[in-house]
């Protein structure tokens, strides 16, 4: 197993490697398509790649544990579909598995129907691929096996570190930290990785049209779907680090502004503006060299991104540790920069286009303040990130900022980013029909001004609050009110909803958006909480619920861990509304608690119950309960992006033309 | 051309400059040292009340928690600072076992309200956000903590146990 698992990825990363030696004879030849050869190779290379994953896999599932990796993320008591996913549960694994989907990214390119590698593009695509294929075969090798030598002594390495060893598989797994065994961790990390990887397609492509000097119009709609797919795959992933963040106590609830968290925002925050500009270069040719810089930004974010994830340089819940890979991939980092600068100056004039922005109140305009506000927060947010770096460099000692920092710099930025989606809808009107759009949001804004009233009298008295509150309630009123007003007949306007999906697609990423934010006015500003020590019989109230205990059970339902749970009864307004199981998981072996929160989950919030402490003789608990009101809306919010995403894509880039037959009205695709 | 070309100039440079005093501004109520326990004590008289993130191995003998009142007190030892030394000392999993041994070692009174955190155990690595008292008690507002062996354990010293 160990054999076919290493010498299949060796051999996968050495077809790559001749690929790209027949690649480099080509461009000597000055021959920028792809021959027939390289594809071949490049496709071997995933398939021996794909076997050397799987068998990584079936050795976890094995348990094999002469592979020193297995024994750090596997171990018996763990169901199966945990083992096979501990590959991303740790350092050499993870790197490994990031290796493979840029493979899987590759090996996409070259067979979807429109083949947008040529080969310069094919040239740096192969070289990131083994850049992080030498870092797994030379430095953190998932392979590497268990050795005893002849003395005793236990080593790690790939092949034997000394004369006489022998392979040992005696030391049973450790398995993945209780923290991890959760089905957060099965989907989060591969949905972020493909994510991120699908954005070196547009890197590459990019490149290419730079090298080769073009700078037609072709490359937007080339890779307009790939940076739609890695953007979506992107939110998703982000989305679901959070939810799994908030579902475990201990990881910092559903945003921290942890270091990894922050550099994983800064790709999504400039594709997210490139996704806007790419739409105004196409529909109005202008933005060219805006987009070309905010492309190769995008990736050298998500290795910047990786970077400060492996190479431990700041404290993170998420980071991996001190690691020796922290070099190379600061080199890959500055490289990358490097040649894009360097690219982006040579044909800097090449990628003139006109300016024309008519007036500072078109949907031209509001697209350009999206993105100045998109990329001051990417400059906040690595501001916030370097700061320690920078200032450790110069005098010694670190001096970094606290997230007061990032709460205090995003939060009038998010603010005035909400804003803009909330009139968005406006500003798809040319200014002939501004009384016709008063009377549509006229409703609206009436409506939205009496519920932030009545927010005002019966919920919170924090204006912060209540100005999100506000942006929110008529952004989403507005866009209601105008999607109703086309609703004469359902048929007809079916069909003209589905024709304008692209807006309406955009619309719901916007609607997605403003409701994260009305779940984290939920979780900053609405939410209550209080704790107690019960025996059974006692109750606790908090709002209009109350908490009883019933009582505590302690059993061994699983052979890793004792379960102890305390049952509790929700009531609300006097009637039994749910039972709640709040609990420990206590892993003996490890002397590690692991708390699993009880909560009711409804569309209003989510009452969520911690057991803090127990003593089993005495029969007491202590129990925090929290009522947080809204949150729910963030998976909600999470979930319309990606659907209105997915919806905007699935528009061709080609009718995403400006329609100029309707003056009074016109129908632009996305607003 | 040039009208636009001027004001063109002009927004960028009120962008820029809201956005420099934005950073400015945020930065200075926000500014946080990372320190030692040693660095911290050593400045002990003009450190206090200022913010301050700081790192040490927890000595689980000392910790104390109140689950009513959720306060919870522990002591950390001193490690390194820098993560090349940690490295060239063996690893941090190493680092943490030794200073957790080692009472000669530099150690602070770490007082934090709040929710006791799965992970806070001996010899665990815990990164506290807070400030000095006056009696020399590390009052912390935020309290992370870290095993060597959160993602995965560290081999070879595992074994050599």
């Amino acid at each position: 197993m160990f054999h076919l698992g290493l010498i299949s990825f060796a051999a996968a990363m050495l077809a790559i490697l001749i690929a790209l030696i027949l690649t480099v004879f080509q461009l000597f030849k000055h021959q920028t398509a792809l021959t027939k050869p390289i594809t071949t190779l490049a496709s071997v290379s995933f398939g021996l790649h794909t076997l050397s994953l799987l068998t990584l896999m079936a050795m976890q599932v094995l348990q094999d544990y002469s592979i020193s990796y297995v024994v750090s993320v596997v171990n018996s008591a763990m169901p199966t579909i945990l083992k096979m996913t501990a590959v991303w549960g740790g350092q050499a694994g993870s790197l490994f598995f990031w290796g493979w989907t840029l493979n899987l990214v590759l090996f996409i390119s070259l067979h979807v129907r429109r083949q947008i590698q040529d080969s310069w593009s094919f040239l740096f695509t192969a070289l990131n691929l083994l850049f992080f294929g030498a870092l797994s075969l030379f430095a953190e090798n998932p392979f590497s096996r268990v050795w005893m030598t002849e003395s005793g002594d236990i080593l790690e390495g790939v092949f034997s570190p000394a004369a006489g060893a022998t392979v040992y598989g005696g030391i049973s797994g450790f398995g993945l930290n209780p923290l991890l065994r959760h089905w957060g961790m099965v989907i989060h990390p591969p949905i972020l990785y493909l994510g991120f990887a699908l954005f070196l397609i547009p890197f590459c492509v990019a490149i290419s049209h730079l090298i080769r000097g073009e700078s037609d119009e072709g490359l937007l709609g080339e890779t307009r779907l790939w940076l739609l797919s890695g953007w979506i795959l992107l939110t998703a992933g982000i989305a679901l680090g959070s939810w799994w963040s908030y579902d475990v106590l201990g990881w910092g609830g559903y945003w921290a502004w942890d270091p990894v968290e922050t550099a994983s925002l800064l790709p999504w925050l400039t594709s997210t503006g490139l996704l806007h500009s790419l739409l105004l270069q196409k529909q109005r040719k202008i933005f060219k060299r805006f987009n070309f810089v905010l492309i190769l930004l995008t990736y050298i974010l998500v290795i910047f991104s990786i970077l400060i994830t492996r190479a431990g340089l700041l404290n993170s819940v998420h980071a991996f540790g001190e690691s020796k890979i922290s070099l190379p991939l600061t080199l890959l980092t500055l490289t990358l920069f490097g040649v894009s600068v360097a690219l982006l100056a040579w044909r800097w004039r090449l990628l003139h286009s006109g300016w024309e922005l008519t007036s500072l109140v078109t949907r031209d305009a509001a697209f350009l303040y999206t993105n100045v506000i998109l990329i001051s927060l990417t400059i906040v947010c690595f501001y916030g990130l370097a700061y320690p770096l920078i200032t450790g460099a110069i005098t010694g000692t670190q001096i970094g900022l606290d997230r007061t920092f990032f709460d205090k710099a995003a939060t009038p930025l998010f603010i005035l980013l909400a804003i803009l989606m909330a009139i968005c809808p406006i500003s798809a009107w040319t200014v002939n029909s501004v009384r016709q759009l008063g009377k549509t949001a006229r409703i609206p804004l009436i409506l939205s001004i009496l519920l932030t009233g009545v927010c005002y009298f019966f919920l919170t008295k924090s204006w912060l609050a209540l100005l999100v509150l506000f942006i929110v309630s008529f952004g989403l009123l507005l866009m209601l009110a105008l999607t109703l007003r086309e609703c004469k007949s359902p048929r007809e306007a079916a069909k003209r909803w589905w024709g304008q999906r692209a807006r309406h697609g955009a619309w719901f990423v916007h609607a997605g958006v403003l409701l994260i934010a009305l779940g984290i006015v939920g979780m900053e500003g609405l939410e209550a909480s209080i704790q107690g020590t019960m025996i059974p019989g006692d109750k606790m109230p908090l709002r209009s619920y109350e908490v009883e205990f019933v009582q505590l059970t302690t059993e061994y339902e699983n052979p890793e861990y004792l379960t102890i749970e305390a049952e509790l009864v929700l009531w609300k307004d006097g009637k039994v509304v749910d039972k709640l199981f709040p609990g420990q998981h206590l892993y003996e072996d490890r002397g590690q608690y692991v708390s699993i929160p009880g909560k009711q989950s409804t569309l209003r919030g989510d009452f969520y119950t911690l057991l803090l402490d127990y003593n089993s003789m005495m029969g007491y608990v202590t129990i925090r309960a929290s009522d947080n009101p809204l949150v729910n809306f963030m998976w909600i919010g999470a979930l319309l992006m990606v659907l209105g995403a997915i919806l905007a894509a699935s528009v061709p880039w080609k009718s995403l033309q400006l329609g100029d037959n309707d003056q009074h009205e016109r129908e632009l695709p996305v607003s | 051309m040039k009208k636009t070309n001027r004001k063109t100039i002009i927004a960028v440079l009120v962008i820029t400059v809201a956005l420099i005093a934005l950073l400015i501004a945020t930065t200075r109520s926000s500014t946080q040292y990372f320190l030692t326990v040693s660095e911290l004590q050593s400045g002990e008289t003009d450190m206090v009340g200022r913010n301050v993130r700081m790192s040490g191995v927890v000595l689980g003998d000392t910790i104390v928690y109140d689950p009513q009142t959720l306060d919870l007190t522990f002591e950390v030892a001193q490690i390194p600072g820098d993560h090349r030394i940690i490295q060239e000392m063996g690893g941090m999993a190493l680092v943490l076992e030794q200073a957790a041994a080692d009472p000669s070692l530099p150690h602070i009174t770490v007082h934090y309200n709040g929710v006791k955190p799965d992970l806070l155990k001996h010899e665990a690595q815990a990164i506290v956000s807070g400030s000095l008292d006056a009696n020399g008690v590390f009052q912390a507002k935020e309290l992370l903590l870290k095993c060597p062996s959160k993602y995965e354990s560290d081999l070879p010293n595992q074994v050599g146990n």
